[in-house]
């Protein structure tokens, strides 16, 4: 039997059918779905604006901003976390449905993960082109066409990564946890979770 | 009363018990010996299964009957590979389940065992084929033949109209009978149904019932059958009563009819 759960792993964590699992379960809860992506874009997008607009030499200031981006960022990934979470134990029953049928744990951590980094991903991207938008716009305002400049946007693919990142993180992470103890959980009380 | 001993005792000789004689050998397809289950809760421990021993035989349909707190869903659910049992063993088509992994169960799980729900468990996000073709992916086979196989059996069941129909657009028999198409994709070698009309009004249950019957007959495969329907115990070949986390009585239909229009007259 050993040789066939080796077998049986690889048919399980097949690409395509950890895709259409992850795929199915983002269009049947669209709303959250889509809230989460502008979450997860609203805080990437805040991120990049921050790392890239031009704060005043100041040190006062810039502790000021320092402070902003601290706080803004916890609690967007606050909210992050708790909708990821939402979305995992909300589908408890499903879970236990599927290991019924036969899924592995692993089939059903993947495509919880694959599912989330997706959602992290699409956010992120989304994200990074308003940062960019939001650094033009208001960036022009206090020194015009410098943002046109090489210096204005030196370390920008850095900036880029570390937001999208963060995006993806948000969302990974959050679903990670409670994804692991449903996958590990027993189907029947996984089944019995929520009604 | 005395008659309902006698079958109990017979039970445990399946050749004996079928009239057949001897020299034919029964099948078995679940085999439970002295099957004990205990959880904690907190200090206190409960026995849900106080050593339970049946033969279940190979495509036969048999009802189990008890009330709640019975051990019956406990039973049900050590028979489905879906918990261990404390002590004694389960052996489904000659394999000891309590000797399985996780991962070896979920094998089991995948190609063994079907199992049809009281509250249907169709997966929300996914329409009634793709319902149907999930448990054949996992069991490996290759996509296009495992939706060639999920619309037969879906046209089988009568919904061959509504292959892409997610489970908010199909009623409550309706998703049963993807949940019956499911759970006979894999061709397993036991159908486990907990309380499968249960949700359901008296006529759609009554097709359900005859559905269960015809895939049973046709199909040969094994269906065990929670129930508190006396309608699905007419078409059972045995039926076992459980008490008190053991088996009460164990016998076939044909020799409990009076037993069933009694308990009709008793108003159970």
């Amino acid at each position: 039997m050993t040789q066939e759960m080796w077998e049986i792993k690889r048919l399980h964590l097949k690409p395509e059918l950890v895709w259409s699992m992850a795929m199915s379960s983002l269009r049947l809860r669209m709303g959250r779905t889509l809230l989460t992506l502008l979450t997860v874009a609203a805080c990437c997008a805040f991120l990049l604006f921050l790392l890239t607009a031009p704060i005043s030499d100041d040190p006062a200031d810039r502790q000021m901003w320092g402070l902003m981006i601290t706080l803004s960022l916890i609690v967007s990934a606050a909210g992050v976390l708790n909708t990821m979470l939402m979305s995992v134990t909300q589908r408890y029953r499903e879970i236990g449905t599927i290991k019924c049928l036969g899924a592995l744990d692993s089939f059903v951590l993947i495509s919880v993960l694959v599912e989330s980094a997706m959602l992290g991903l699409a956010g992120a991207i989304l994200g990074i082109f308003a940062g960019l938008l939001l650094s033009v716009v208001i960036g022009s305002i206090s020194v015009g066409l410098g943002v046109f400049t090489a210096a204005y946007w030196s370390g920008v693919f850095w900036k880029i990564g570390a937001a999208a990142l963060v995006g993806l993180c948000l969302t990974t992470f959050g679903a990670a946890l409670p994804a692991y103890i449903a996958a590990k959980m027993p189907p029947v009380e996984a089944m019995r979770g929520e009604k | 009363m005395s008659h309902s001993a006698q079958t109990t005792d017979a039970a445990t000789n399946p050749a004996d018990y079928w009239g057949a004689d001897l020299s034919q050998q029964v099948d078995c397809t679940v085999m439970a010996r002295g099957v004990k289950m205990v959880y904690r809760m907190g200090s206190e421990s409960i026995q849900a299964l106080a050593g339970v021993d049946a033969d279940i035989f190979t495509g036969e349909y048999i009802s189990i009957m008890g009330p709640s707190g019975s051990g019956k869903t406990t039973f049900f659910n050590v028979v489905g590979g879906l918990i261990k049992p404390s002590e004694g063993s389960v052996y489904i088509d000659e394999i000891d389940i309590a000797q399985l992994d996780a991962g070896e169960l979920a094998w089991l799980r995948c190609r063994k065992i079907g199992y049809i729900f009281q509250s249907y468990n169709i997966v929300k996000a996914m329409t009634a084929l793709e319902n149907v073709t999930l448990p054949m992916l996992f069991a490996g086979v290759p996509p296009d033949e495992a939706q060639d196989r999920a619309v037969d059996i879906l046209k089988r069941v009568g919904l061959g109209e509504r292959l892409l129909h997610t489970p908010k657009e199909l009623s409550g028999g309706q998703q049963q009978r993807v949940a019956i198409a499911r759970a006979f994709a894999n061709q397993p070698a036991i159908i486990l149904a907990d309380e499968p009309t249960a949700n359901l009004d008296l006529r759609t249950g009554e097709e359900i019932i005859a559905l269960m019957k015809e895939m049973n007959t046709e199909r040969g495969v094994t269906v065990i059958c929670s129930t508190h329907d006396h309608k699905m115990l007419d078409i059972s070949d045995r039926i076992m009563w459980m008490q008190d986390g053991r088996v009460k009585k164990l016998a076939r239909r044909e020799d409990v009819e009076i037993t069933i229009s009694k308990m009709k007259e008793e108003g159970h």
